[in-house]
């Protein structure tokens, strides 16, 4: 009897330190996210160059991937590296960031060189991570429109005048508040994303999008509305 | 024995009770230094804003009182600096956009303002009557703004308020919005702000140029269905099993390009990828298309793309285009296509084709800039030729290539000689003013193996 009372205490004992010294896992992974996005070069579905064929051949030689070594981050290139990252204990997301990129033996010197440092890449992940926070169940246009609203703030004055200043904005996107913006984007995201940076405007121009199932601002029903596009309308 | 058997349970939840307590202290504390620290930020914000406020009224009052044009250009460009800053700070604070709206458009357009008034000192220009008086409305705004920054900081400074109410559960409590000081107060400022008249300058945050509107399309006024069987016969050979319109809203016509937008399904395409394409409302023309069918295979090369681009624009009516960058991604690439005219490149006249690497179909096609910019031109011909121009260009610039441009300068545009080449190991367009020979921009050429993309 005495033996089944110590074991109740040592056992709620070692569930009470459990619950003190835990520390949930998430914000780590949220961070080490956030170090891929600040990485010289993040590869991901859709990028294209000489650190791409790199991965792709380390990935053919150790039999994770079937296809063509070609330099294009395409569907095979993705479920090899997600294969990969499973296999190895990383974050099982299909992009190749500094963590994966060790992993793979690639040096992140090569990495940088593929390009000069200057470029939009930046831009277009966190665009195509607010969009995919914002719209992941809007149909293809609903995507770019979303983009093209961040991107017609941009050069509005009564904005913020960069791409991080107006998603990041506060109060402005319900994305960005709750987190969803920290998901992994999608392949229709960062598509929709690089059409809108190449200049597809669906919007002509509006700088204000609304959900009417779930908008609770009444100002934004004073905005001009312009047209609906899937769920969401859009006005100035 | 059986005294001791009935304490179990008690002392089993009072651990458990003590545990939790630990915990929930733990986790409050926490929340306390989530809250601190979030609120030194917003504080610091908010002092930064209050003095980069104080730093533009006092120099845009010593703008007022400089005689030279030297003085005047470093104190226009010290107020530019700090109206910046403002904008950038205030833009982080949490509030909504509703609230600082007109209070971040006065800010970003005292600095576009000042830069403006500095080119145009440089170019050997004084202020003239509206400019000054433009300049004394943009220094009552930013009195009336500091006054009201004043007064929030007084209520801060008397303790009766802090910005951490604001922090905490943001999103609940801003929605109390008349309760706050500093929400109430910067919202009336911002309605007397909004009251102030328009700036007339020629800057990219000027007002004319977020409200301008397409010089190149007809006047006439086309219905749904025309524009939807123009839809249909530009796709061509594409068989259309169905379209339909986008809902519009009732202030459609107050669109940059007031269009019709068009879901178009085609046959051999799955439901959910359709097309995409806006008819304009004034003359029926395609503003934009696009296609987001998935690319499997690529195949074609990037020259018969090309070559499959310029034909399908032959085809809808846009002759004497040329070809200019282009861009590969996704499966696609992405041609830009300016016009030309009399050998004169016409950048702002702007039309990009995206075409399939797999089968060469054209599954992009944007011309919002062309019909923003087209109209007849009367271009001169230039005041010096290339050989004087060239000498404006530094010396050990590296052209490859000289051709006449026209580019666009803000509202305007203007005739330039066009020089490419390297400075550096690094890739440059040097474009100076055909007419005056002034420097008038630089662009720098991001070469790699997917295109060109230029800063």
């Amino acid at each position: 009897m005495k033996r089944f009372i110590i074991l109740t205490i040592a056992f709620t004992m070692v569930f009470l330190s459990i619950l003190l010294f835990y520390e949930p896992k998430s914000p780590i992974h949220t961070a080490s996210r956030y170090e891929a996005m600040f990485a010289p070069r993040t590869l991901y579905w859709g990028v294209q160059g000489q650190d791409v064929r790199i991965v792709q051949d380390k990935l053919l030689r150790w039999g994770f991937y079937d296809g063509e070594v070609d330099g294009v981050y395409g569907p095979r290139t993705y479920r090899a590296v997600r294969k990969f990252q499973a296999k190895h204990g990383l974050q099982v997301d299909g992009v190749v960031g500094p963590a994966t990129a060790r992993a793979l033996g690639m040096p992140e010197a090569v990495a940088a060189a593929a390009n000069t440092g200057i470029n939009r890449q930046t831009d277009e992940y966190l665009l195509a991570r607010c969009v995919h926070g914002e719209a992941r169940g809007e149909p293809y246009v609903g995507k770019v429109a979303v983009a093209a609203v961040v991107l017609n703030r941009v050069k509005h004055p009564s904005f913020p005048n960069t791409i991080a200043g107006v998603i990041y904005q506060p109060l402005a996107f319900t994305a960005v508040a709750d987190g969803q913006i920290n998901l992994t984007p999608n392949k229709d995201s960062i598509k929709a994303a690089r059409d809108a940076l190449n200049g597809w405007d669906p919007t002509y121009g509006c700088l204000y999008y609304w959900n009417p199932a779930t908008a609770t601002s009444k100002w934004i029903w004073s905005r001009k509305v312009m047209l609906k596009i899937g769920k969401h309308w859009f006005g100035i | 024995m059986r005294e001791r058997r009935h304490l179990i349970a008690p002392s089993i939840f009072a651990l458990l009770f003590i545990g939790a307590l630990v915990w929930g202290y733990n986790q409050n504390q926490i929340k306390k230094q989530h809250e601190v620290a979030l609120e030194n930020h917003y504080q610091r914000l908010f002092f930064d804003v209050k003095k980069h406020i104080e730093n533009i009224q006092v120099n845009l009052n010593k703008a007022l009182v400089a005689n030279s044009r030297e003085r005047n250009i470093l104190l226009l460009s010290q107020i530019a600096n700090e109206a910046i800053s403002a904008h950038d700070k205030l833009g982080q604070m949490p509030l909504t956009h509703a609230e600082t709206a007109s209070t971040e458009k006065f800010l970003n357009q005292a600095a576009d303002y000042s830069t403006y008034l500095i080119q145009r000192h440089l170019q050997g220009e004084d202020l003239t009557d509206e400019q000054r008086q433009a300049l004394s409305n943009l220094q009552n705004n930013s009195a009336k703004f500091n006054a009201e920054l004043t007064n929030i900081q007084n209520n801060l400074a008397e303790g009766n308020f802090f910005l951490g109410s604001l922090s905490a559960s943001q999103l609940n409590r801003i929605k109390d919005a008349d309760k706050n000081i500093l929400q109430t107060s910067l919202v009336q400022l911002d309605e007397q702000i909004a009251k102030t008249p328009e700036l007339i300058y020629d800057g990219p945050f000027a007002d004319q140029m977020i409200n301008r509107k397409p010089v190149g399309l007809p006047n006439n006024d086309v219905s749904l269905e025309d524009a939807r069987k123009a839809a249909v016969d530009f796709l061509g050979n594409i068989n259309i099993r169905d379209i339909e319109p986008f809902e519009e809203g009732e202030n459609i016509n107050e669109a940059r390009i007031p269009a019709y937008t068009f879901n178009l399904y085609p046959e051999n395409q799955r439901r959910n990828t359709p097309i995409y394409m806006g008819i304009s409302k004034k003359g029926g023309k395609v503003i934009w298309m696009n296609n987001p069918r998935p690319v499997a295979n690529t195949k074609i090369s990037i020259k018969n793309a090309e070559e499959r681009a310029m034909k399908y624009l032959q085809e809808k009516g846009f002759e004497n285009m040329e070809p200019n960058y282009s861009l590969k991604y996704d499966g696609t690439i992405l041609f830009n296509f300016v016009n030309t005219e009399n050998d004169v490149t016409i950048y702002p006249d702007l039309i990009k084709v995206k075409v399939a690497l797999d089968t060469g179909e054209i599954v992009g096609f944007d011309a919002s800039a062309y019909y923003l910019n087209h109209h007849d031109r009367t271009i001169e011909s230039p005041h010096i030729d290339e050989a004087e121009a060239r000498s404006k260009v530094r010396q050990d610039f590296n052209i490859d290539s000289t051709r006449l441009a026209i580019i666009p300068k803000g509202k305007s545009e203007v005739l330039c000689y066009e020089f490419k080449g390297k400075y550096n190991d690094n890739d440059f367009i040097v474009y100076i003013n055909a007419l005056d020979g002034s420097e008038e921009q630089i662009l720098q050429l991001i070469k790699n193996e997917n295109g060109t993309l230029t800063f």
